[in-house]
């Protein structure tokens, strides 16, 4: 078997097991899915992605230029602490982006593709590789530009106003409701005690996935009827701009994170 | 327009229109468009009722709530047959459905499914409240619209919002009080 089978068998087993035991703290519990992971698989799924992701950032584009060619935030290949500074106002392209957009920015106007050959995977396993060597560094987000006190503006709004048939609010789960649950885990302080910001992009060995904050709040919106935003959009760039500026200083434990 | 003049128009406009006619500014709208269509049509149609409680926070000052509270009753509207009990068994279908009502995830007190802290508990709910006149209101009026009660509440306000009919609210009413109903003679999962 190869080894993404192996822990993939490996996973389901532990969930298996995790779930049958009942009721546990949900942090805890994923330190020691992932430490069992490591001792039957000898590697974890999120080094193999970080691996997938270097690959692809040292893959030569149409233009003949690989990532190393591109700027994201600290000068040009540049990567030690870049993604913990991020979102920020790129002057290059006169926009606030969060690495996801700026990834997006580098294989397109750097390497010459065209929007329509990016595949989100590649996407996610290059941010998985950018966000690894921000291990350690703490979070230090600014609001300097007016576009980023613009979104930092709407991404507050966003976040507590009440919408939709279900009138939904980003507040009332994350802020009025922490710790309480309406399923398996308790709602995160994600602006405050649980610095929800530094557990992103991540690995979710419950469903075996790879996400970034972009789809991690695709998926609190979809999650209960609500129309999801775009990937890459502006509401979601507001969003995050709000909460990683919210989570100033909290020192990213690791990057990319192993979640349930 | 002087003041004198603007006054009794303010007085005949509903509270919510005059206070909080948009929380999002044109601008901010635009910005909001780029998550797509069906994204950006759920913020273009905010109701003026959501925008107050987006701007205050779901924390409304006391002096808003009495209009607050009577705007939301307003919008109860009872069964057709005038019974707020209807058949506890369709109820219990709809009590313990995700993707209809989802009652019990943030209720605990289900015979079905092990439900949520985010709600009060609703163990043994008809036991516990009986039957009156007074309670089955109260109950209907609250899953109708729960803003009438708990203004800005996470509860959806399935009656009001058109998650479930009048009559289907009667019937999940049904399933937490008859004392016939599963709900009141079955255990809740997780009880102790
Ligand atoms: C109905 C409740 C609900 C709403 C509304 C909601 N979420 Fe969530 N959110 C959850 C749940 C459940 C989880 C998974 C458990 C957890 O970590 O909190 C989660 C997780 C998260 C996380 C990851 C937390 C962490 O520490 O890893 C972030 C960030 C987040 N949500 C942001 C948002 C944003 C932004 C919005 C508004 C667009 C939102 N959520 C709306 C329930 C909700
Ligand atoms: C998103 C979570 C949520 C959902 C879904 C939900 N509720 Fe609630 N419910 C609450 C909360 C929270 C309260 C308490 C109101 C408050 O304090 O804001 C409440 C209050 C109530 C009350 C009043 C309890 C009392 O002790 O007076 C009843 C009855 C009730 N809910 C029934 C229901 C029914 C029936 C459904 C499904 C049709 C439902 N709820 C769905 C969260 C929810």
């Amino acid at each position: 078997m190869s080894p993404r089978v192996w822990w993939k068998v490996a996973a389901l087993f532990l969930l298996a097991l995790a779930l049958a035991q009942g009721e546990v703290d949900p942090r805890e519990e994923a330190k020691r899915q992932k430490q069992l992971l490591l001792e039957t698989a000898g590697i974890l799924p999120t080094e193999l992605i970080v691996e997938q992701g270097k690959e692809l950032f040292n893959r030569k584009g149409p233009s003949g230029k690989t990532m190393a060619e591109c700027d994201f935030g600290l000068g040009k290949g540049v990567l030690e602490g870049a993604a913990a500074r991020l979102p920020r106002y790129f002057l290059d392209t006169g926009k606030v982006e969060d690495l996801d957009g700026r990834i997006l920015t580098c294989m397109t106007r750097v390497q010459g593709f065209r929007p329509d050959q990016i595949r989100r995977q590649e996407v996610v396993a290059v941010a998985f590789y950018i966000a690894s060597f921000s291990t350690g560094k703490p979070i230090q987000v600014r609001l300097l530009f007016p576009q980023e006190r613009e979104l930092y503006t709407l991404g507050e709004k966003l976040f507590y106003a009440r919408s939709g048939a279900r009138d939904i609010g980003c507040a009332t789960c994350h802020v009025t409701y922490v710790g309480r649950r309406a399923g398996v885990l308790p709602y995160a302080d994600v602006l405050g005690r649980d610095k929800s910001w530094t557990h992103w992009p991540a690995y979710r060995y419950s469903n075996d996935q790879i996400w970034t904050m972009q789809d991690r709040i695709r998926a609190c919106y979809g999650n209960i009827g609500h129309p999801q935003p775009n990937l890459y959009s502006l509401p979601i760039l507001a969003l995050e701009l709000f909460m990683a500026y919210q989570n100033n200083g909290a020192v990213v434990e690791e990057w990319p994170a192993f979640v349930r | 327009m002087k003041l004198k003049k603007l006054f009794p128009i303010l007085l005949a406009t509903p509270l919510v229109v005059a206070l909080a006619q948009s929380y999002f500014t044109p601008s901010e709208l635009e910005a909001i468009k780029t998550g797509g269509k069906a994204y950006a049509e759920v913020f273009l149609n905010q109701r003026p009722d959501q925008a107050l409680c987006s701007f205050h926070r779901n924390r409304l000052p006391a002096d808003l709530l009495p209009q607050f509270l009577e705007e939301q009753r307003a919008l109860i509207k009872y069964p057709a047959s005038g019974k707020l009990m209807g058949d506890w068994k369709k109820g219990g279908a709809i009590f313990n459905n995700l993707q209809k009502a989802n009652c019990f995830s943030c209720h605990f007190g289900s015979p079905v499914h092990l439900g949520g802290d985010v709600g009060p508990s609703l163990e043994k709910y008809g036991l516990k409240r009986g039957q009156s006149e007074a309670i089955q209101r109260y109950t209907y009026e609250v899953i109708y619209n729960a803003w009438a009660y708990f203004p800005c509440t996470v509860m959806y306000r399935f009656g009001a919002l058109g998650g479930l009919t009048p009559e289907e609210i009667a019937d999940v009413v049904a399933y937490l009080l008859d004392p016939e109903s599963e709900f009141n003679t079955k255990p809740a999962v997780g009880s102790k």
